[in-house]
């Protein structure tokens, strides 16, 4: 193989478990929660300023990396008992809030910053060569880790009996609150955890891009739409979703234009929705 | 939707501030105004101030440049005022901010104009703001817009005055310099707009006229969040130099990218310098390109009025770049003053036509002159190469480079 094809698949990887590290946080929020998280992508930027402050300020971007998901999650956790909690009964209130939410976030980022943007350097700056192509570590590393977390939350929601659990109260919260679990705090967890996979997946993405306040809005499309192909009330579908739109848009992206490239996905996206509008694996109904 | 609502925020903010503050604060000003003229000695012969309006972004993705227009604005005003103003009268600055959204620009714009009837207005950063407030000034507003910032090019709009550099100032040297060190294949990469691909389509023609070739051009969207795809390409092409003018973000990651690659050419484009290096970060290191000043330009006077600035404005010490067009604001008023003084008159028509063969001796950089019919500068431009650290070191003067616009398109 030449380096240029090596470099090619090595994209439609790194690309595709990009945006399924974005997605796994929204997979919970949005995909089985079913609130229309709008600042799912400021939850991803929070994540991102606290690596990003971190590396700054100790000098070390592991810290932020682990820090991350804390603050997030706390920050979540905070949000839903706070907010998000008076709109389950009204889907439409809870876009307009979460929306609102995210302004002020990305907004008040902004105006802090006394930069358009600051970059971020990876905790690992190495490349290695394969085939001749060099190839940065730290996408390899951001693979390895979205593959393990994406098996490890799914294996937890499926396997366990907490997981088992956080899927009664969403599905069936009338019955779960009459067997005695408090789904007030199933609710409240369920969100935190998200929020902190979000905030995890900023921390780790913030390197390969750089810190500025539309870093989660810019990529927060994308991530819809991977939740809105994969469908709405299960955590796998938005994975897939994730993968059905970032290998096409890889693949197309290394032939024609990017921004060519960018409304053929979401031209795609939309003629998918309109054969399968329930997602990939759901049954229609 | 964002932008939608964005307005709405703006638009409930305006009436907010309507209900009765207005005449409150009219009322205050007033009974201020009454006891100051009691109270001192105002000379009568002092002739009223001249108010000059300053249009930038304090808000918003460009408030970092606003924030050094504005000091430079202020330091160069201070500076006039202090050697007795322009024809006997004291210069006010009028600041306005254009929150790098052309539809505010338009509105204070505007304001500047037909409220404040400012004698002039300096201003813009992104040419968005430029094409959204040159008609509300210059044709309709029938007063004098200076644009002080390195563009695109082709702005030749009556009482419009350019005062940064044109693209084949820093475009020519720039690929020039590239081909006689043996770079003879050239990939170019911009953002999707008007600029990158003006700026391009300049890179291609000298590219093509010095006996190099493309082997590859490539624009991606603005929003782009990852550059995966484009340094792939980049480096399959094998080039030996990349012109790139993708814009922030875009640029550190791009950059950064392409190196870690194994790109083995130069890399070479328009919006590298001390202002931008340290946002890109240390994938700075060796970027090349033509800017009008870098601060290490060894000229006296340039050397002691950039310490003067740092030393007044520590707020903005740092922010005395090229790319955030501080030369240009600098030069721009005290273009402006020269004119007003030769036509001896603040009047529009009068100085506009004066404006035309207007030159400084003192101005940051160098000595500039009007080129007669373009609307532009013949400016002292340098190439620079930047360091890992931010800074900028110069490769070569290379002495006065007139402007190809307007009447002298070539």
């Amino acid at each position: 193989m030449s380096p240029t094809t090596i470099r090619g698949i090595f994209d439609v990887l790194s690309l595709s478990s990009v945006l399924i590290l974005l997605v796994i946080g929204m997979a919970i929020i949005v995909g089985m929660m079913k609130v229309f998280n709008m600042c799912q992508g400021e939850l991803v930027l929070l994540g991102a300023v606290t690596a990003f402050l971190c590396g700054k300020y100790l000098g070390n971007l592991w810290i932020g990396i682990i820090l991350a998901p804390i603050v997030v999650g706390l920050f979540g956790l905070l949000l839903e008992r706070t907010i998000i909690h008076r709109f389950y009964v009204n889907p439409q209130g809870a876009l307009l809030a979460t929306f609102a939410i995210g302004l002020i976030m990305r907004e008040s980022l902004r105006t802090r910053m006394s930069t358009q943007s600051s970059p971020v350097d990876a905790p690992i700056q190495s490349s290695i060569n394969i085939g001749g192509a060099s190839l940065p570590v730290w996408r390899i590393v951001i693979m390895v880790v979205t593959l393990l977390l994406a098996l490890a939350i799914g294996l937890i929601l499926l396997k366990t009996n907490l997981g088992m659990k956080v899927r009664a109260t969403l599905d069936n919260p009338d019955l779960v609150s009459v067997s005695g679990i408090s789904t007030k705090w199933m609710y409240a967890g369920t969100y935190a955890v998200g929020s902190a996979l979000s905030g995890f997946a900023g921390a780790m993405i913030v390197p390969l891009q750089t810190l500025y306040p539309n870093l989660g809005y810019d990529n927060l499309i994308l991530m819809f739409i991977a939740v809105m192909i994969g469908g709405l009330g299960q955590f796998a579908g938005p994975l897939a979703g994730a993968a059905v739109i970032a290998v096409p848009g890889a693949i197309l992206g290394q032939f024609i234009s990017p921004v060519t490239g960018q409304i053929l996905v979401v031209f795609l996206a939309i003629i998918f929705m309109r054969f399968r509008p329930v997602g990939i694996f759901q049954r229609g109904r | 939707m964002y932008k939608s609502l964005q307005k709405m925020e703006r638009k409930m903010n305006k009436n907010i501030f309507k209900k009765g503050s207005t005449r409150r604060n009219t009322a205050i000003v007033a009974s201020a105004v009454a006891m100051l003229g009691a109270l001192t000695f105002a000379p009568a012969e002092a002739a009223p101030t001249v108010k000059v309006g300053v249009l930038t972004d304090m808000t918003g993705a460009f408030g970092i440049v606003g924030k050094s227009n504005k000091a430079v604005a202020q330091f160069t005003i201070d500076e006039i005022n202090k050697s007795g103003g322009v024809l006997g009268r004291k210069l006010q600055m009028v600041l306005a901010d254009s929150a790098t959204d052309p539809a505010v620009a338009t509105q204070v714009a505007s304001k500047l104009v037909n409220q404040d009837k400012v004698a002039v207005v300096v201003g813009g950063v992104a040419s968005f703001t430029r094409v959204a407030v040159r008609d509300v000034i210059a044709k309709r507003g029938k007063t004098l817009y200076i644009w002080p910032a390195s563009y695109e090019g082709n702005e030749c709009s009556n009482n419009v005055w350019n005062t940064g550099s044109a693209p084949n100032q820093q475009v020519d040297p720039t690929v020039k310099y590239l081909l006689s060190q043996g770079k003879k294949t050239f990939f170019l990469a911009g953002s999707d707009y008007l600029y990158p691909r003006n700026i391009l389509a300049r890179v291609r023609q000298v590219v093509l006229a010095g006996g190099g070739s493309i082997v590859g051009e490539e624009y991606v969207p603005l929003d782009m969040t990852d550059p995966s795809n484009l340094v792939s390409k980049v480096l399959a092409s094998k080039a030996d130099a990349l012109f790139e003018v993708v814009v922030l973000p875009g640029t550190g990651p791009f950059i950064k990218g392409v190196v870690d690659g194994g790109f083995k050419g130069k890399i070479a484009g328009t919006l590298f310098d001390e202002g931008i290096n340290p946002i890109i970060g240390k994938q700075a290191d060796g970027l090349i390109g033509v800017q009008d000043f870098y601060l290490p330009v060894d000229d006296a006077f340039t050397k002691s009025t950039v310490a003067k600035f740092n030393k007044q404005h520590p707020e903005a010490a740092g922010l005395f770049s090229a790319t955030f067009n501080a030369p240009a604001w600098y030069r721009s008023i005290y273009l402006w003053k020269a004119a007003v003084e030769k036509a001896k008159s603040f009047d529009t028509a009068k100085v506009n036509k004066a404006m035309d063969s207007i030159s400084l001796k003192n101005s940051i950089g160098g000595p500039v002159s009007f080129a007669p019919g373009t609307k532009h500068l013949n400016l002292p431009m340098y190439l620079g190469k930047s360091n890992a650290d931010g800074s900028n070191t110069i490769v070569k003067s290379l002495g006065k480079i007139a402007p190809y616009e307007c009447a002298k398109k070539q």
